[in-house]
């Protein structure tokens, strides 16, 4: 059951010269699920379709349990697979459509029986086993496709958005059957979605993907604290981080960042953690800016006006401009309910200096 | 409004069933009440000696009128029967692997094979027709049910071909990428997923090729010399030069040729119009 | 590291290659023998002299077939009575469909079986079609007779299928009776593409029923006249079995394809029936192409 899934340079050039994915390193160890994520048409669900083998690979390698896979059709590579709509076969009780890929294998009945009526009871499906697709919600089909693929006792789960089609609230109760389910069996599994909550809440390692080029391969928390670039940054975390263009200063001994009439002094041991900052001293640079690090206590004050307020209940999201120019960049920022901010009017809020990300202004890599 | 339109609907229905109506009528009548002047609408003494005289094949006199030679009406029905069934067979197992072909695998030239097929639409048979002649004769098929049953596969597997296409290109392909994932060939997964996703298609392709051969006329007029293959509608044709003053009988013959279509169409009415209308 | 270059030709991938061909084979091959090759050959014929059989060396023609067959009395004839049939046969077609189709439209109690029942005419052979036809247009025992005597607009019995006018416009009319069916699911189709919302907005700016028709239906319409015209006329030119099995190869009511039936194979003369057998193809093909243009025209 532990095993792995290995990309090696995988890359998919279409005809007519278009490169879905390019280079491609990957490799999701024994157990592990890990999730790719990105925006539409970044490319994941090529790769995942080239390691299902359902998509030519041009060039580099797949392994699964290092065996090479790349070229064998997708019977032969020992995986399953839950699809965005469920592809449930129509035509087939529920039953059959999870032993079909068992018979197809030749087992003998008696095993077929005893496997499927297992993970029915695991997935709550015993009691549909004789129903047929069409008679079925939208969430129990999905568990179906789920059962379908965990009878096969493969090297390798692979999962193409398969909570993109449920409601808001069925997707958050799959989301924790699937994860559920995934360490019972125990199988490495790649899970692609574009929705980066699930993401970060389902993947032991999350890989980001933007136009066919892996931006950064990390733990959630990796990924939220250190971004590799500007659009990583943006990518992860809900609302996404504000990122404005600004100057860097010299502000006495230290640096501090300027944008659209605020002014911000840097704390001492952000400008020594990061040298590439002096470097650029003078010279524009990217802001980061998580709409939760607004509103600390102890943080700089800025200068705001409240173009838009609103009210969660539980929290406040304000849409603020620096109050120099307020057709300057709109900040997002999420603050605590008690907060005296009236829509309209001008403001203080406070920032956590030391949660600032800076981003080079040309590249977008991280400083 | 509301009367015109009810009127409208009447005309319609009379319109549409009136003749086949008028038909059965006049099958139930004697011949000497149809000869009569003026003709009687509503046979006074209603018989079934016609349909006795067709389907028993007897030989022998009729409502009192013409002698009519048995065995063969049976006979061509069981032609058209068997000639259309199995052309729908045929076809259907034809057209459903070049659509699945052309619409989901792709090879090289399937663009060419599809642009050949498309165009035989326009061909019109009778241009083939003389020429087809002379193939089967050459091939000893003339005047037998194979013979047609081949002649029909060609002719109705272009239109077949291209309906069953448009369905293959808009089902979900999912199901089928299941299939090899589970395990499947490629025409594993083709028999044992795709074919009964098109099920529905399947069905009213197989109706409309059934309607048309069952009325086909022209091809088996050339084609066919004795009983052995001739199916109802040529058969038809020769009763009304045979028996041009035995309307009855010539009426039940007709009768009995469009019972099949009918009983096809009005059973599988949604279907069909559903292709029909959606092709159009 | 761009080690690893794939070879064209994954397994599976060569598994769909050999398996598309393998599949499309028998369709294409029913297809090349029994219609392709059968016109490349009746083609051959028809620039092919008539040979011995007609006093004649035989040898390729060239055109000749094709302009004796232009030339001949008989065969202008059948292609003035074509004509005829084509624009009477389009004409009701068009009108009656768009009548049908509109009184159909809108869900109606029993609009089912009305639809079933529509469908009927078309699913019959139409060799049956004619034979229930018969009935009505017998010079003694037709129904037609009687009733036009009965109300006195006649007073003796007319022999309608020996008569000019008369006998195309009751072969037309069975003609028409199996195609109307299509004509009008072709109409019904298109009315459903319009818009419920088009006719509420032309009802707020102030539009009758008829004018509604008039303004909003009939030009929204208008690429299922396109289709309806070219079906219609498709099937009218190629009119032979009602014409056969009501008036066999009677001269008054000979149509191209009744003519070339004749010629063919009736007396025999090969080169001269498809020569006039390719002729009227290429006419349909030309329709074949005006559907397209109009159509493409109809869409944009």
């Amino acid at each position: 059951m532990s095993g792995t899934i290995t990309l090696e340079s995988v890359t998919k050039q279409f005809p007519g010269g278009v490169v879905a994915v390019d280079d491609l390193n990957l490799e999701v160890e024994p157990g592990e699920f890990l999730v790719l994520v990105g925006p539409s048409g970044c490319g994941k669900t090529t790769a995942l379709r080239m390691v299902a083998g359902l998509e030519e690979v041009t060039s580099g390698q797949i392994r699964i349990n290092d065996r090479v896979v790349t070229r064998l059709p997708p019977r032969d590579r020992d995986i399953a697979m839950v699809f965005q709509n469920y592809a449930l076969y129509a035509h087939m009780t529920v039953r059959n459509n999870m032993a079909f890929g068992l018979k197809m294998a030749r087992m003998p009945r008696a095993e077929i029986r005893r496997r499927v009526d297992e993970a029915a009871a695991m997935l709550g499906l015993s009691d549909l086993l004789n129903r047929k697709p069409r008679q079925l919600s939208g969430g129990q089909r999905q568990r179906v496709a789920m059962g379908r693929a965990i009878v096969r006792e493969p090297a390798a789960f692979l999962m193409d958005e398969p909570l993109s089609n449920l409601d808001a609230k069925l997707r958050v109760e799959m989301r924790g059957e699937i994860i559920r389910v995934q360490r019972r069996i125990a199988a490495p599994t790649l899970y692609v979605t574009h929705d980066q909550t699930e993401a970060m809440t389902m993947g032991d390692r999350v890989a980001i993907l933007s136009d066919g080029v892996l931006q950064q391969l990390g733990t959630p928390e990796e990924v939220y604290d250190r971004p590799v670039n500007a659009f990583v940054a943006a990518f992860i975390g809900s609302p996404s981080m504000n990122l404005v263009d600004a100057t860097l200063e010299r502000d006495g001994d230290g640096l501090a960042v300027a944008f659209a009439g605020a002014r911000i002094p840097l704390a001492a041991d952000a400008t020594s953690a990061r040298p590439g900052l002096a470097e650029r001293a003078g010279g524009p640079v990217k802001v980061g800016l998580r709409p939760e690090d607004f509103g600390r206590p102890g943080g700089a004050p800025i200068d705001v006006h409240v173009t838009r307020l609103e009210s969660l209940g539980s929290e406040l999201v304000a849409y603020l401009t620096p109050a120099g120019a307020t057709d300057g960049p709109v900040m997002t920022a999420r603050l605590d309910r008690g907060e005296k901010l009236e829509q309209g009017e001008p403001a203080r809020v406070t920032v956590d200096v030391t949660r600032l990300y800076f981003f080079d202004a040309v590249t977008g890599d991280a400083v | 409004m509301r009367l015109l339109k009810l009127i409208a609907i009447v005309l319609i229905v009379a319109w549409s069933i009136g003749p086949i109506v008028l038909g059965i009528t006049t099958s139930i009548s004697t011949q000497r009440e149809v000869n009569s002047i003026p003709t009687h609408w509503v046979p006074q003494s209603p018989t079934l000696g016609a349909y006795r005289a067709l389907l028993n094949g007897s030989t022998g006199q009729v409502s009192g009128g013409t002698v009519v030679q048995g065995g063969d009406f049976v006979h061509a029905m069981t032609n058209s029967a068997v000639i259309a069934l199995g052309a729908a067979a045929l076809t259907l197992i034809v057209s459903t692997m070049a659509a699945y072909a052309l619409g989901r695998l792709r090879f090289r030239l399937s663009g060419g094979v599809l642009a050949l097929l498309i165009g035989t639409l326009v061909i019109p048979i009778f241009v083939v027709v003389i020429g087809l002649f002379q193939v089967m004769a050459n091939s000893h098929l003339i005047d037998t049910k194979r013979g047609l049953i081949l002649v029909f596969v060609a002719t109705q597997s272009p239109l077949a071909t291209w309906l069953l296409y448009t369905q293959v290109r808009e089902m979900p392909h999912e199901p089928e990428e299941a299939a090899l994932i589970d395990g499947c060939r490629r025409w594993q997964a083709f028999v044992r997923v795709v074919v009964p996703q098109m099920s529905s298609g399947i069905a009213a392709v197989a109706a409309i090729i059934v309607l048309s051969v069952w009325g086909e006329f022209l091809i088996p007029l050339l084609l066919t010399t004795t009983m052995n293959a001739k199916p109802v509608t040529v058969l038809i044709t020769e009763y009304v030069g045979k028996y041009t003053t035995n309307y009855p009988i010539v009426a039940a013959a007709g009768v009995l040729a469009l019972i099949p279509p009918a009983i096809l169409a009005l059973v599988l009415n949604k279907r069909i119009t559903g292709m029909l209308a959606g092709s159009s | 590291m761009r080690a690893w270059r794939n070879r064209e030709g994954d397994r599976s991938a060569r598994e769909a290659q050999v398996l598309g061909w393998l599949f499309v084979a028998p369709a294409v091959a029913a297809v090349v023998v029994l219609i392709l090759y059968p016109l490349v050959t009746g083609f051959k014929q028809s620039i092919r002299s008539g040979g011995f059989l007609f006093g004649e060396k035989p040898g390729y023609v060239g055109l000749r077939n094709y302009k004796d067959v232009i030339h001949d009395p008989t065969s202008q004839s059948a292609m003035r009575h074509t004509v005829e049939y084509v624009l009477l046969a389009v004409s009701l077609e068009i009108v009656l469909g768009i009548a049908i189709a509109v009184t159909l439209h809108r869900v109606f109690r029993g609009r089912g079986f009305v639809l079933a029942v529509l469908i009927l005419p078309w699913a019959l052979p139409s060799v049956v079609s004619g034979v229930l036809w018969r009935r009505v247009f017998d010079p003694d025992n037709g129904m037609l007779n009687s009733v036009l005597m009965q109300l006195h607009i006649i007073s003796h019995p007319q022999v309608w299928l020996a008569s000019g006018r008369g006998a195309i416009f009751y072969i037309t009319l069975v003609h028409v009776w199996g195609v109307l069916p299509l004509i009008s699911l072709i109409f019904l189709a298109g009315l459903q593409s319009i818009p419920d919302e088009v006719y509420s907005a032309s009802a707020v700016d102030g539009a009758t029923p008829w004018r509604q028709f008039r303004h909003v239906t009939l030009p929204l319409l208008r690429p299922s006249i396109a289709i309806a015209l070219t079906v219609g006329t498709l099937l009218a030119i190629s009119i032979f079995d009602e014409i056969y099995v009501l008036n066999g190869t009677a001269l008054n009511t000979r149509s191209i394809l009744i003519q070339v039936y004749n010629t063919t194979f009736v007396e025999a003369d090969f080169a001269h029936g498809t020569a006039l057998a390719f002729l009227l193809a290429v006419v349909t093909a030309v329709f074949g192409g005006l559907y397209a243009l109009a159509l493409r025209r109809a869409t944009v």
